[in-house]
């Protein structure tokens, strides 16, 4: 069994010390129950309605005492938060990194950043360029943010990588108030979650941060999918939560024994008729 | 309109005042009370989110205000254990429309509005309470509420919520039948009423705005859906003429960073 915990938190805007802290503080819980792997919520280190703060909370994970303190509390444990990446001078990525056992194993960068309506990401960050599945101790995984995973190529792109665990660390608002409690925009991330894991007989693990900036509410909601499509535990909707699940990770074989999306998967056949369409284009 | 859980609502709004009153750094409100359903909603919240004790209701009547409305505010307070303190503008109004006066009603109701606007501010200071706004989606997006006057606040926990929305709060949380069933008015002149006066009832104006605004319908869809064409242009014209109030004033770009252009800052930065 693995022991996964995703933290619904609350971070401070604009305050990486004080979200240093935080995390420090859940890495220290996560010690005392055995957890295996953390999960944070996108930009946990730096809150989400960044604006013209982002240069201000830019890290480079290589170089900063931010992320040396990080993998000194961690030890034993993997971690997987969010931050902004400054890469080179001047450009800015919406970042995750997964970490632990002294090293950084993947940072992703988000690709698909909204800019619409009430988000305007496209206007601060730089999009990412690369959906990359990566080995890490507990098997081999992927990395996706919020608006990522609303767009099912990068799923496929992490299954067809051999992923057995997607993560998706989010900072998703709420929006759409109904008759039942919650919002209906949780909806899409919960379709999403149980289409994913159930076709590519993988597990989703969905982190969303809670709390409110420029009245905008984080509707929380985490989720864990296992590889047969089944929710496996949920943190409730708007309030903080440490939710902590043992996983199962003989599921993988299990659900893979029953149904062969993976096997039969043709991953030369879709890359040449995307190669067409784009060539075409 | 879709139903609404008025539970998860009212988890919601208090959550959100909870929060903002920490990050701002502060532990009392402070409501206008005028008796009415708006105000009445938001007091409940914020007792609810804050504790009573730290919620100071301010009732400033004017001399033609009716004394029904005098004491719906009381009886909110009371049933609330709020602290409450009256404050009588008639004096300061009549002062200023002596020295210049006038017949036009609306300019009389304004002046009101912002001098309760002026109370409220001074005594935020006097209590180190941060206002609680009152104003409702409806009255937002018709410009029917006076800027600088009762639009001015900190936060504002109703500002999504459509009138017949917020009567819906009402009743799950407690405010008085009375008042939810009170006819509303903006209190301008004896006898005026927000219906009357936008020629239509609450009830058409949110199903108009729900399908203008929130479900983004074209004029020519509403039309189809069989609202009368008068009423949509009535409302789709007042949305327009308001959209100053909803607004920074402008300011003509000069330098290469402009306050409302592109300083782009959170409203809860540092906080």
């Amino acid at each position: 069994m693995i022991k996964v915990a995703l933290a619904q938190i609350k971070p401070f805007l604009g305050e990486v010390n004080k979200n240093l802290d935080l995390h420090l503080d859940l890495i220290e819980q996560a010690h005392q129950n055995k957890v295996n792997i953390l999960l944070f919520p996108e930009l946990s280190l730096t809150g989400y309605l960044l604006r013209d703060l982002v240069p201000e909370v830019a890290l480079h994970p290589s170089q900063s005492p931010i992320f040396q303190r990080l993998l000194k509390a961690c030890q034993d444990l993997i971690i997987i938060l969010g931050f902004v990446e400054e890469k080179e001078p001047g450009l800015y990525f919406n970042s995750v990194a997964c970490l632990g056992r002294g090293q950084i194993f993947h940072i992703h960068r988000k690709v698909y950043l909204p800019n619409y309506g009430m988000f305007e990401e496209g206007k601060f960050f730089t999009p990412g360029r690369a959906i990359t599945s990566f080995d890490f101790p507990y098997g081999r995984a992927g990395l996706l943010i919020c608006y990522d995973f609303l767009h099912y190529g990068t799923s496929y792109a992490l299954f067809s990588g051999g992923a057995d665990y997607i993560f998706v660390l989010s900072a998703a608002p709420g929006r759409g108030f109904q008759e039942s409690p919650g919002f209906a925009s949780q909806r899409m991330w919960e379709l999403m979650g149980e289409t994913i894991s159930f076709f590519s007989s993988v597990f989703v693990f969905y982190c969303n941060r809670v709390g409110f900036e420029d009245g905008k509410g984080f509707a929380g909601g985490s989720f864990i999918y296992n590889p047969f499509g089944q929710l496996i535990a949920q943190a409730p909707p708007l309030d903080k939560d440490m939710l902590i699940t043992d996983i199962d990770p003989g599921d993988l074989q299990a659900a893979r024994q029953k149904r062969f999306y993976r096997r039969d998967n043709r991953p030369e056949i879709i890359w040449r008729s995307l190669e067409k369409i784009i060539r075409n284009d | 309109m879709t139903k609404i859980n008025l539970e998860f609502v009212t988890h919601f709004l208090t959550s959100f005042i909870r929060q903002e009153y920490s990050k701002l750094g502060f532990q009392r409100a402070i409501i206008g009370l005028s008796g009415g359903l708006d105000s009445s909603v938001a007091a409940h919240l914020a007792a609810r989110a804050l504790s009573p004790a730290n919620v100071i209701g301010l009732i400033m009547p004017y001399r033609t205000t009716p004394p029904q409305d005098l004491e719906d505010a009381r009886e909110v307070a009371e049933r609330l254990q709020l602290r409450t303190q009256t404050i009588d503008i008639t004096p300061m109004i009549e002062a200023y429309f002596q020295s210049q006066p006038t017949d036009n009603n609306i300019q009389r109701g304004n002046k009101m509005a912002r001098e309760r606007m002026a109370i409220l501010y001074d005594f935020s200071a006097r209590y180190q309470a941060l206002i609680l706004g009152t104003s409702n989606k409806t009255e937002l997006l018709l410009g029917y509420c006076t800027i600088h006057g009762d639009m001015a606040s900190a936060i504002n926990p109703l500002g999504d919520l459509y009138k017949t929305q917020v009567r819906l709060m009402a009743r799950h949380l407690g405010v008085p039948a009375r008042i939810i069933h009170k006819i509303p008015s903006a209190g301008f002149w004896p006898g005026q009423t927000d219906e009357a006066e936008l020629g239509m009832s609450y009830e058409e104006i949110d199903q108009i705005l729900y399908h203008l605004v929130d479900k983004r319908k074209s004029k020519q869809q509403l039309l189809s859906l069989g609202f009368p064409e008068e009423k949509i242009g009535r409302i789709i014209s007042l949305i327009k003429a308001s959209e100053f109030k909803r607004k920074p004033p402008l300011i003509p770009k000069l330098s290469e960073r402009t306050v409302t252009h592109d300083f782009l800052y959170p409203y809860d930065w540092d906080k």
